[in-house]
């Protein structure tokens, strides 16, 4: 009991968040524009700070009359104004042939949908206090391809918490199908703890309740490296120093093109990120409250040296490149066929849709192996019945079925080999093709798939010879034309990177 | 006694009257320790408060009945109305009618049924419970039904907590012998107010965090 109140003096409660940090550090007027998300993103944007385009505002009924709809694009984000926790915001990610737009909840939403809700967003439905409020549209960020596979259907975000300008603590937000493609927490949605000094996730919490895999698409949550790091950390301190607030969170999202983009600021920043995280808050508040913070860069120091995990990318930050080891873990990204019937939930207002919809949704499955990195080959091979494994094997077979009668000799070329075989085998797209390997051994004619392969956190695309490597420790050899994005080191102790 | 007290009465204020006023910051007072210390969230502090009250009014059995059948018939009537585009004021009147015919319902039946208690309940509570069905929609609307469900269980559970001390006799003849003990309530407060420990529920939510602090 007394262990539990000594360990826990580090926590942020509450009742200290409010007193200590929110009443002192977020004057009223700062508070106000940080909820009002049209005038603190112009805030933002006038200070050269990323933010989603704004498409059209909808003041009151008026506005909503002379609406031009046919200018929205085929997707798009509606907002409440004052809204908080992310009700009342409606995510549209497609737009049907009969011009009606689907939301990520599976939604089928006419013109008349999209009026009835901003009428109801005008009647301060889901504003603070139940004011009236007015609506906007906004571009819908394009989920980088790194988090595509962790989110459900939403956009994933980045939350980071600064504090006298430092960040003091961050999580990645995830969409999942119970919070309905939103990433806010109270809804359902997942908070991944994240080291500061990497940007790699440690810990997963859903529901305040901790969880090892994504409940949708069972990927393991930790060691997810989130590209644009840096540039993040000094966005949000920069929010910090525009917005006035003294104890602030900030939203980030990363868009496939654009990089990070500041989705809103907050002042009253929830404490999951604690449970997240493993850490406590107040902890890290006291100890960089009264340093004086210099730039942004100095910020980030700070945090690194204070918070970061054991530093060991000296080399990575100064070449841009990740180091390997001799052996390291990696992880296969393989593509499985999913069919899903969706139920409309019958919770929403406005026309449901009756049938189940079938959607066949291409899901992205992950396996996770020891690979040899073996800068003497060139190419990259994997063990034939792993390949099969994988959802390769139809083609596999057929490959070996056409080359079952054929000669190979140390004359043959690809070109004759390929000629030979064309009438047996198709080509099953870019990602197929065949090469020839001579060794020591003779010469060999094999079949290559390029697989997306995750390499310390790094995502490559990787041409894969199949062969059989049944007998071998390593059922996959990781050759130099995968490794361009990497440095080797061959003292590097193999660790796994997925933080089991 | 109190001689205030006594003082009060020989002036013609009924000694309910005076007890029920004088009990009433020192509920308010345990709705904020329920709040700041423990960390059971409600409906603001005015909703537990007067539900309290109107428990005492009516009895904690028949009380929490027809707060449930506020609470159910209302909720129903949200749902049935989502259908229809109607703007916000006139839709809780129709809330309102629909609840009153429910309530009017339950005390016939409880009539016929010989519970005579229930059937002869007087209007006043069962008017304020009505009125907090606002309160209650607005919370379904604004934080979903998940989150105003479990605020409201615990509204009940703060307010059953108030009932109890309105009706314990010791506390009624503490605050008659010695009002002057409201003062008291003044410095609570003021310390309530500046409190910034952890809410008790808090060691929960955040105990696997506890778990992984370092133990020096």
């Amino acid at each position: 009991m007394l262990t539990t109140i000594r360990k826990s003096k580090g926590l942020l409660g509450m009742n200290s968040r409010n007193l200590t940090y929110i009443r002192p550090s977020n004057l009223k007027n700062a508070i106000r524009l940080a909820d009002n998300k049209l005038r603190s993103k112009e805030l933002l944007f006038n200070n050269e700070i990323p933010v989603p385009k704004v498409f059209g505002v909808v003041r009151n009924r008026k506005d909503l009359e002379l609406f031009k709809w046919a200018d929205l694009p085929k997707s798009f984000v509606l907002k409440p104004n004052h809204g908080r926790g992310g009700e009342g915001i409606k995510i549209i990610f497609g737009q049907k042939k009969d011009k009606s737009w689907v939301s990520t909840e599976g939604r089928r939403f006419t013109i008349k949908d999209l009026q009835n809700h901003i009428m109801d967003i005008f009647e301060g439905f889901y504003s603070l206090s139940g004011v009236s409020d007015i609506a906007f549209f906004e571009e819908r960020i394009q989920i980088s391809k790194i988090l595509k596979p962790y989110a459900y259907k939403g956009i994933p975000d980045i939350r980071v918490i600064v504090y006298n300008n430092v960040p003091v603590m961050a999580m990645l937000r995830l969409p999942t199908k119970e919070s309905e493609g939103k990433a806010n927490l109270h809804l359902g949605g997942i908070g991944l703890g994240i080291d500061i000094a990497k940007g790699v996730s440690t810990h997963a919490v859903q529901r305040d309740q901790l969880i090892e895999k994504h409940p949708d698409s069972k990927l393991k949550l930790s060691g997810i490296r989130i590209p644009y790091w840096r540039k993040i950390l000094e966005i949000a301190i920069q929010c910090q120093q525009v917005s006035k607030l003294g104890y602030i969170g900030v939203d980030i999202a990363i868009d496939k093109e654009r990089g990070p983009v500041v989705l809103e600021v907050n002042a009253h920043s929830g404490l999951s990120i604690q449970i997240a995280n493993l850490a406590p808050l107040k902890y890290r508040l006291q100890k960089v409250q009264g340093i004086k913070v210099q730039d942004e860069s100095h910020g980030i120091r700070i945090a690194q040296d204070l918070f970061g995990g054991e530093i060991e990318e000296e080399i990575e930050e100064i070449s841009g490149k990740q180091v390997l080891g001799i052996i390291e873990a990696i992880k296969i990204r393989h593509k499985v066929e999913d069919v899903e019937e969706t139920h409309p939930l019958p919770l929403s207002r406005g026309e449901l849709i009756e049938k189940p919809e079938i959607t066949k949704e291409v899901k992205q499955e992950e396996k996770e192996l020891k690979a040899k990195i073996d800068t003497g080959a060139d190419l990259s091979s994997i063990d034939k019945n792993l390949a099969k494994e994988l959802g390769y094997e139809e083609i596999i077979n057929e490959f070996d079925k056409a080359i079952e009668n054929i000669e190979i000799d140390s004359a043959s070329t690809k070109e004759i080999l390929d000629e030979k075989i064309k009438d047996n085998f198709a080509k099953w797209g870019d990602d197929v093709d065949t090469v020839i390997i001579k060794s020591s051994h003779g010469v060999s004619y094999r079949l290559t798939i390029n697989m997306n392969i995750v390499l310390s956190g790094v995502e490559v695309v990787s041409k894969m010879s199949i062969t059989d490597r049944s007998n071998l420790e390593f059922p996959v050899i990781i050759g130099r034309r995968s490794l361009g994005k990497f440095l080797v080191d061959p003292s590097k102790k193999a660790k796994t990177v997925f933080g089991a | 006694m109190s001689e205030i007290i006594n003082f009060i009465i020989s002036q013609g204020v009924d000694v309910d009257t005076v007890y029920l006023i004088l009990a009433l910051p020192f509920i308010a007072t345990l709705i904020v320790i329920f709040r700041q210390i423990i960390g059971v969230k409600s409906f603001g502090i005015y909703t537990p408060l007067v539900l309290a009250f109107a428990f005492w009014a009516i009895g904690l059995k028949y009380g929490l009945a027809i707060f449930v059948v506020v609470l159910v018939s209302g909720t129903a009537m949200r749902y049935f109305l989502k259908k229809f585009r109607l703007l916000y004021l006139p839709r809780i009147a129709i809330v309102l009618t629909v609840i009153s015919i429910a309530i009017l319902g339950l005390l016939t039946l409880a009539g016929y049924l010989g519970k005579i208690g229930l059937a002869s309940t007087s209007i006043l509570p069962i008017l304020i419970m009505i009125t907090l069905i606002e309160k209650f929609i607005s919370t379904q609307v604004e934080k979903g039904i998940r989150t105003a469900t479990l605020l409201s269980i615990e509204t009940i559970i703060i307010s059953s907590a108030g009932y109890y001390f309105i009706i314990w006799d010791s506390f009624r003849n503490l605050i008659l012998n010695h009002p002057e003990y409201i003062i008291l309530l003044l410095v609570i407060n003021i310390i309530l107010g500046r409190w910034t420990g952890l809410r008790l529920r808090e060691y929960f939510r955040f105990k696997d965090v506890i778990k992984h602090v370092d133990n020096n």
